[in-house]
């Protein structure tokens, strides 16, 4: 019997079994879903939020009004004053109103004298929420400042300009769009885990699954090349790994089409990227499969299994979302590097920058060298018959 | 026929085999017997190409097992000491996902697994999945996968471990069966009966050594003990392990 089909009898019942566990099933069909479906509540909650800001206005909630009429007048130019809540604080700090402006009796008396004249501004610093409204509050009662002082200077002969050394004017390039597109950095990542988290079951399941039932023994006596029967099992593996990211990049760049279009941004993401996107992924599948059900072999058992492969999802996952949250230019060695250089790429892609081959190809061939170097090891602890006793 | 040539071997510090030598000849029902940690599931282990001895050889069918492990494997039918079994497989798919491996395929290998559902009984059983089984279908299940390819060699662990008096009646009925064909066929045992129920030759083992080889009449004879289980613990020089 031929080496290619001893492969195909051991990969047709991995795929076999692979199909009837509904944990292989979940892990390569529903999990996938989660990523993109973070990523479209994220960019959801970003479109409502800048909609609130820019469309709607702020509501500034002002207390004790009667007290600065002119104060008041001046806030209406630039926020909707409504009345206060009866507890200003109370109010805030259960995040009913983001902001009050407490406008105390005698501020009038202060006014006239030319003492400075109290407004509290009542605010929750621990709700980012809350911060563009409270940010806004400060902004107008300071213009209002600067106007009653300069007023004060130019009655008493001096020109304003004197006191204003400085003139910043600050300039938020910030649109919803750009702040979408730092969401767009944790695709790379989500894909990495896809890769994983489909082939994981699998690659227990055929490894120390199958020594835990025991049923790894009769195997090891049946007339097969060892080599087959490992590439195998990482075959079976991969194949759900290819699934779940197939799913993962396929929800993602539907992500778009489910938003609202005045979101006014558009993801650098359509078929022909994710075509790239899924062949750059190809060695990830390998590599990880390979890694899998190399270290599942080794594990004492299936728990033990479970817990190293959850931690071995998260090394390659972590430094890739950290770099892609840098805008820098990362250097060319760190292409080189097993899902980092693919998660670099990738990054690249959604964000419509130039892709050249050579850094494309350095991470393909040096994630394929890895899990032939990855494979061939356990293949030779497979010829030894290792997996089979070490538990 | 299988043959084993000073096989010796050690797992770090504690030796399970010190030199074992025996043959198996076809036709005949061969019984390893021994106490329990004498070095049989470590012997046969090695026969079926498990374990690799650190020294010594085996021989199946005249195939050297070490240098051509694929062949060898080829000529035996195992039935190892753990019947584990896929629990999302169904019997019948055990017997033609081993069936595969040995090369069979397509009507050749339907008509196998179904000749061998009707040979052991698993009418009721054969296609539903293994998940629950009982330990008297999971043997069977394991039994039918052994055979699948109608091996020259059967290699069987303590195959009637854990059944009931008619499952245990079933499977001695299949060795005789197997005898009667031709095969050869080498099963462990630490249970004195079972050995003398089935046996034409045994083979005694005890702290990884061969000390008595023979027919169960020239056990009795050498040591001059009227049972066999008497002759056995004159060979093993204890009662330990027994039963």
């Amino acid at each position: 019997m031929s080496w290619l089909r001893s492969f195909r009898v051991v990969f047709a019942k991995e795929l076999v079994e692979g199909v009837r566990d509904r944990r292989a099933l979940v892990a390569a069909l529903f999990f996938p879903f989660l990523g993109p479906a973070l990523l479209a509540l994220m960019l959801f909650l970003v479109s409502q939020s800048s909609r609130r800001a820019d469309e709607v206005g702020v509501d500034l909630p002002v207390a004790g009004r009667d007290h600065a009429p002119n104060l008041v007048a001046f806030l209406e130019q630039g926020a909707r004053v409504v009345p206060a809540p009866a507890d200003p604080e109370g109010a805030v700090r259960r995040g009913e109103v983001d902001v009050v402006v407490v406008v105390p009796p005698d501020f009038g008396e202060a006014l006239r004298a030319g003492r400075p004249a109290p407004v509290k501004l009542v605010t929750d610093e621990s709700r980012p929420q809350s911060r563009p409204a409270a940010a806004a509050a400060e902004h107008l009662l300071a213009a209002w400042a600067r106007q009653t002082a300069a007023q004060r200077l130019v009655v008493r002969g001096v020109h304003p300009a004197v006191v204003e050394p400085l003139a910043v004017e600050r300039v938020d390039v910030s649109t919803p769009a750009s702040r979408a597109a730092s969401l767009l950095a944790t695709i790379p990542f989500f894909l990495v885990m896809a890769v994983f988290t489909g082939g994981m079951p699998v690659a227990i399941d055929a490894t120390a699954g199958e020594r835990e039932r025991q049923s790894l023994e009769p195997l090891f006596a049946a007339p097969l090349p060892r080599s087959s029967l490992v590439l195998a099992k990482m075959a079976g593996a991969s194949v759900f790994s290819s699934l779940a990211l197939l799913e993962t990049a396929v929800g993602f760049t539907l992500v778009p089409l489910a938003l609202p279009a005045r979101l006014g941004f558009s993801v650098h993401l359509d078929l022909a990227v994710l075509g790239r996107i899924l062949g750059l992924s190809l060695p990830m599948v390998l590599l990880a499969s390979a890694l899998m059900v190399t270290l599942a072999a080794r594990a004492r058992n299936f728990r033990a299994a479970q817990t190293t492969l959850s931690l071995l999802m998260l090394v390659p996952a972590l430094p890739g979302m950290a770099i892609g949250l840098l805008s820098a230019r990362p250097p060319p060695s760190l292409y080189a590097v097993p899902f980092l250089g693919e998660q670099l790429v990738i990054t690249h892609l959604l964000r419509a920058e130039a892709v050249g081959p050579a850094q494309a190809g350095l991470s393909a061939a040096a994630t394929l060298a890895a899990a032939a170097l990855v494979a061939a090891a356990a293949v030779r602890t497979f010829e030894r018959g290792q997996p089979l006793f070490e538990a | 026929m299988i043959e084993l040539h000073d096989v010796a071997k050690a797992f770090g510090e504690v030796v399970a085999l010190r030199g074992v030598t025996f043959s198996v000849p076809d036709g005949q029902i061969t019984g390893l017997l021994g106490p329990n940690g004498a070095g049989k599931t470590t012997a046969l282990r090695v026969v079926y190409g498990v374990l690799r001895p650190d020294r010594g050889r085996v021989l199946v069918n005249g195939i050297d097992l070490g240098s051509d492990r694929l062949s060898a494997q080829r000529r035996l039918g195992v039935l190892p000491h753990a019947q584990g079994l896929y629990t999302r497989l169904t019997a019948r798919e055990h017997i033609l996902y081993f069936g595969a491996m040995h090369g069979m395929g397509g009507s050749g290998l339907e008509r196998r697994a179904d000749e061998l559902v009707r040979l052991l009984g698993m009418q009721d059983f054969a296609d539903r999945r293994t998940e629950g089984f009982s330990q008297g279908q999971k043997v069977k299940v394991a039994l039918a996968r052994a055979l699948v390819h109608d091996p020259e060699n059967v290699v069987l662990d303590e195959p009637t471990n854990g059944l009931d008096v008619a499952a245990t009646r079933q499977v001695r009925a299949l060795l005789r069966e197997l005898k009667g064909a031709g095969r050869c066929i080498l099963f462990s045992s630490h249970v004195m009966q079972e050995v003398s129920a089935l046996c034409d030759r045994v083979v005694v083992i005890a702290r990884g050594q061969v000390v008595a080889e023979g027919t169960p009449d020239d056990l009795r004879q050498k040591t001059g003990r009227e049972s066999l289980e008497d002759a056995f613990v004159a060979a093993i020089g204890s009662e330990e392990g027994l039963s």
